[in-house]
């Protein structure tokens, strides 16, 4: 696909988005999409240098809160210009205050790209340990001189009062669904630069740095400048993301713009989805992204955070390649030259039992620091205990066997029966004790899709792509002969 | 500036500075000799400085003589965790990037979990050396800062002793330089690296304690460390331990001179200031090879 079909596609894809979101006609869906598309833009980011050029940035909250301070503080400028500028050399810029957000957004974009170019600039040429450890420092020093900052409100925080609405030409837009549409079209941006980069001859350089900085230098490529345009890029398109955030949530103080659930989920989305391509950080970003929507409602904001650094560290251990790289190491033993049912199947499958696992998890944590909070003694007789520990089995059990059917190890349609008929057993069991009219739809899924799942590891071409493969210890891919 | 603040500056920057020695020096270890770069080292040392609080305010023991006591315990999860790391990472060539994470995963899991076991609170422990203030003229040695910087500079010492003069020791320096050479005395590498970062960690223990006994702990404080921690080892010249010395008490020094003169806010920047300018300036150290 060339760029610019590319290009036409997402942005049909963002209006689809956009108009499914209007039609929801509850604002609850806006705010929660928006914080998704927020993480896809960062992590896409991230990827650019991380993923492409293997230099780990810690700091992206960092650029990220740069962005939303640059929009807090053009705000605070646009909102009495005749007061801060006049008698100031830059009074004549007074006339073109109030900005526009879109205006905004570019210029934190100018402003987080420049540091990102300075801070590359400090501490490129040494060894990307060294980047690593300094973008965790950088992310302090800001954090620091924005708390001794006043003008933008210091350690105390900022209000930011938006538009109740906004005109475009013949349509009038609510806040939320203004600031939706515009991080649609910056994802589209985003992903946009990502492919554009990849399949250039830029993309090309990034890899051969990542691959092997040495080998890249000593054969020509221009690896200092290479990284500066890389750690710019993605500090800019970082810049992007944050700058709208003052709109969004209205009142910005350092600790949460500079909040670490941003530098973590901007590693942990393309870590977990895949960082060789652009479909890596999209799929991590929804993936986790709707995970921690959800686990912010039925479990505290804290113990969703637990759950994104579990899976980085289980990612980075067991599949280093990310979901998209198991997707296509899988494709190519299972259904070389061109997609199959069967391999079709598995995938579905395996996605079925990593999202139920990962939802499990999320419904069954609360039960148990339910039970944690009894005394000591009562903890092991209370029945959310056990309903924890279990629904936690349960769920490892999914993980492991959606790692295994991806990983086409021998064992996995085995645990993957069994995980769905124990899961298919409870569902029946709740459906019969709890009969609650709104769940029996939720319910019955859970019981026929499992079952479905069953029937197709029981189907003979998908058995014989198991028993063909070699023992666990040598798991991975085949050599071809 | 008066001569006694700037004197009593000098003073607490340097007590400081033997602090931030003890904190640093398992970085050293782990960063600057065996190539792991552990920044998870803060997590540890506040898992340290929790086990410390609950000792002391369970059986009323002293926070550092807990420490001493779970020694053994931290030298053993460091070897652990060496394990995984070297079966995961650094056995499949892959340790740059994805050990990076792994560790930030670690640090962060870390931290998340002791919010959800102790929540938010500042906790602190009793000793009887927190408290009274010795004063010679008229500068001030408050021992809560005192006793740390001397356990803090025994410890350094007793480790550059270890590391100088047994064979062990004398293995861990030379796996950072040769492998090779080493597998020719029949010494298995990945047996010291494992032990070395068993020792890193467990200096942590005896760090959390310091650090508990310096000022109260909440989880995130480990954050603010990762960039001093660094800086430190970087200054120090990467694995040079009276270089990790030299280094502490001169960025203990400018972040007292910084909390005197500008105010106690503008300290955490300076570490990282710091930390910036010696990597753009002298990337190997005041003491590097």
């Amino acid at each position: 696909m060339r760029n610019w079909v590319f290009l036409i596609v997402a942005l049909i894809v963002a209006a689809a988005v956009f108009t499914a979101a209007l039609l929801l006609r509850n604002d609850y869906y806006l705010f929660a999409g928006y914080v998704v598309l927020q993480y896809v833009v960062l992590a896409t980011a991230w990827n650019i240098l991380g993923g492409y050029c293997g230099y780990v940035n810690f700091g992206s909250a960092a650029f990220f809160a740069i962005g939303a301070y640059t929009t807090v503080a053009l705000h605070k400028l646009g909102a009495n210009p005749g007061r801060y500028l006049s008698d100031t050399p830059f009074e004549a810029l007074g006339a073109l205050f109030p900005l526009s957000l879109p205006t905004m957004i570019v210029l934190g974009a100018v402003i987080s790209g420049a540091v990102g170019f300075a801070m590359g600039y400090l501490t490129l040429r040494l060894r990307g340990v060294f980047f690593a450890i300094a973008t965790l420092a950088m992310a302090v020093v800001l954090q620091t001189v924005v708390i001794n900052w006043d003008f933008v409100g210091g350690s105390r925080g900022a209000y930011i009062i938006g538009p109740q609405s906004i005109t475009l030409g013949p349509v009038s837009l609510t806040n939320i669904q203004y600031l939706f549409l515009l991080m649609v079209l910056l994802v589209v941006f985003a992903l946009w630069i990502a492919r554009s980069i990849e399949r250039s001859r830029m993309g090309l350089g990034f890899a051969t740095i990542r691959d092997d900085e040495a080998a890249a230098e000593a054969s020509g490529v221009p690896t200092l400048r290479l990284k500066l345009a890389a750690t710019a890029l993605s500090g800019a398109l970082m810049g992007m993301a944050g700058a709208p955030l003052p709109y969004y949530i209205g009142y910005v103080e350092p600790a949460a713009a500079f909040g670490l659930p941003y530098a973590v989920n901007a590693i942990a989305m393309p870590m977990i989805g895949g960082t060789t391509s652009w479909a890596g950080p999209l799929i991590g970003a929804i993936l986790l992204g709707t995970l921690q929507q959800v686990a912010t409602v039925t479990i505290s904001s804290v113990a969703n955070l637990l759950i994104v650094g579990a899976l980085l560290v289980a990612f980075v251990i067991a599949a280093p390649v990310g979901v998209v790289g198991l997707m296509q190491e899988f494709l190519r033993v299972a259904a070389p030259g061109r997609l199959n049912f069967r391999s079709v199947a598995v995938i579905l499958i395996a996605s079925y039992c990593f999202i139920v696992g990962i939802l499990d998890i999320i419904f069954d944590l609360p039960a148990l620091q339910a039970a944690f909070q009894l005394p000591l003694p009562q903890i092991v007789n209370s029945s959310a205990f056990w309903i924890g520990v279990s629904g936690i089995l349960v769920s490892g059990l999914y993980m492991v066997s959606a790692y295994g059917l991806l990983k086409l190890q021998r064992w996995a349609p085995r645990i993957a029966v069994l995980a769905l008929i124990v899961s298919i057993a409870g569902s029946a069991a709740l459906m019969w004790l709890s009969p609650e009219p709104q769940k029996v739809g939720l319910r019955f899924a859970m019981i026929v899709i499992p079952l479905l799942a069953v029937v197709c590891l029981g189907n003979r071409e998908v058995k014989k792509l198991y028993q063909s493969q070699p023992g666990p210890q040598s798991g991975s891919r085949p050599v071809p002969a | 500036m008066t001569a006694d603040l700037l004197l009593n500056a000098i003073v607490a920057g340097l007590l400081l500075g033997g602090f931030y020695a003890a904190v640093t020096v398992g970085v050293s270890i782990s960063f600057g000799m065996l190539d792991v770069v552990n920044i998870a080292h803060p997590a540890f040392i506040i898992v340290g400085s929790y086990i410390a609080y609950i000792v002391n305010s369970t059986f009323g023991l002293d926070p550092i003589l807990t420490a001493i006591i779970v020694l053994p315990a931290f030298y053993l999860l460091g070897q652990a965790v060496y394990q995984v790391f070297y079966l995961s990472f650094e056995k499949r060539g892959e340790e740059a990037l994805r050990g990076l994470a792994f560790f930030f995963g670690l640090l962060f899991i870390t931290e998340v979990v002791l919010i959800l076991v102790f929540g938010v609170d500042y906790r602190y422990v009793h000793a009887t050396y927190i408290g009274p203030t010795w004063r010679i003229g008229f500068v001030d040695f408050p021992l809560r800062m005192l006793v740390p910087c001397l356990v803090s500079l025994v410890l350094v010492a007793g480790l550059q002793l270890y590391l100088s003069r047994t064979f062990i020791g004398r293995a861990i320096m030379a796996v950072a330089q040769d492998q090779q050479a080493l597998r020719l005395l029949s010494v298995d590498p990945i047996r010291i690296k494992r032990i070395a970062f068993g020792i890193s960690i467990a200096t942590a223990a005896l760090a959390g304690a310091f650090l508990i006994v310096i000022q109260p702990v909440e989880p995130s404080v480990g954050r603010e460390y990762i960039g001093r921690v660094f800086a430190i080892c970087v200054l120090g010249g990467m694995g040079s331990l009276p270089g990790t010395v030299i280094a502490a008490m001169l960025l203990g020094i400018i972040e007292s001179f910084t909390a005197t003169f500008y105010g106690p806010s503008w300290a955490p920047a300076v570490a990282f200031g710091f930390l910036l300018v010696t990597l753009a300036v002298r990337p190997a150290g005041l003491l590097g090879r």
